[in-house]
């Protein structure tokens, strides 16, 4: 009987995605993703750090997410809730604590949105690429360094954009320099052809 | 008694961790690791890898386990991956593929 209904139980954590077409009772923590078809409740001492699909929602505990029910939503006295709500029938009791959005009223739209939101996740991965991209800008004048931060950037992202935009850069301070140089040398003359050497290595 | 329940429709792609004892109907993806005992009851489907004091299978396991205590698995269960425990019971009737480690 007891065996029937679903409980994460309050020693117990679950890291990933939940799904199901019953009720889901937590008195651990689940993050990640919960949707269901039914009820999930969310006891005292409970947290649900995830995004939250469900029928209807009873929180007690803790609740961190975007959260889409399709048929209502309570917090009790105890709840904490942080995130966005979607649900035509929302129930605040006293005491309840949220922050966030309420939407009663375009479900499909905020469950799109919630569904969006978890595609988008990848695309956060691909930020420290557009960064490297970024940071080698500032290392144009010096040759080495843009090799190799080109090949970084070729690696770490296969975005096309930052690539072809250095190389005409890098190439267009490489014939810049020369016609300075011949000038420079022969202001100091022999006196420092170490240093103007030195300097041709590194062009 | 069991203090998790994963009932018999929900699916869970994931990790499972927790100090008590967990009951799998439905079905579970990836890594579970309990202080207690796993229950894989009948027409649940587990394919993840198990650390548990005890596992005791009646459904289906795929992966390896590692049980403090023991592994059991009874009639008309199926496991395939390795099993590591200083006591291992097959019932008559389990279907088992995989290595057996009893540490002697």
């Amino acid at each position: 009987m007891a065996d029937k209904e679903t409980v994460i139980g309050p020693e117990t954590r679950i890291s990933g995605e939940v799904r199901g077409e019953e009720d889901l009772i937590v008195r651990g923590r689940i993050d990640g993703r919960v949707q269901l078809t039914q009820t999930l409740t969310v006891e005292k001492g409970a947290t649900v750090q995830a995004d939250v699909d469900v029928r209807h929602l009873i929180v007690a505990g803790t609740v961190v997410g975007a959260i889409v029910a399709s048929e209502s939503v309570r917090l009790t006295s105890t709840a904490r809730v942080v995130g966005d709500l979607a649900s035509p029938r929302v129930v605040m009791e006293a005491g309840a604590a949220y922050r966030g959005r309420v939407d009663m009223g375009d479900i499909a739209a905020a469950r799109a949105a919630v569904s969006a939101h978890a595609v988008q996740r990848p695309a956060v991965v691909e930020k420290p690429a557009t960064v490297a991209a970024t940071a080698t800008r500032p290392a144009l004048p010096r040759m080495a360094p843009i090799a190799k931060a080109a090949v970084v950037a070729k690696t770490a992202a296969p975005v096309a954009a930052p690539v072809p935009a250095a190389r005409p850069a890098a190439q267009a301070a490489a014939p810049a320099a020369p016609p300075a140089f011949p000038r420079v040398a022969g202001a100091t003359g022999a006196m420092s052809p170490a240093w103007a050497k030195k300097k041709i290595r590194r062009r | 008694m069991a203090n998790t329940v994963i009932g018999s429709s929900l699916v869970i792609d994931g990790e499972i961790t927790g100090e008590e004892s967990l009951t799998i109907l439905g079905t579970v993806k990836g890594k579970i690791s309990i202080a207690q005992g796993l229950s894989v009851e009948s027409g649940a489907t587990v394919e993840a890898d198990v650390e548990a004091q005890t596992v005791t299978v009646s459904g289906r396991l795929t992966g390896n386990v590692v049980a403090r205590e023991r592994i059991e698995l009874k009639p008309e269960s199926k496991m395939v991956g390795d099993a590591k425990s200083p006591r291992i019971v097959i019932a008559d009737g389990a279907g088992f593929k995989g290595n057996v480690d009893m540490d002697v």
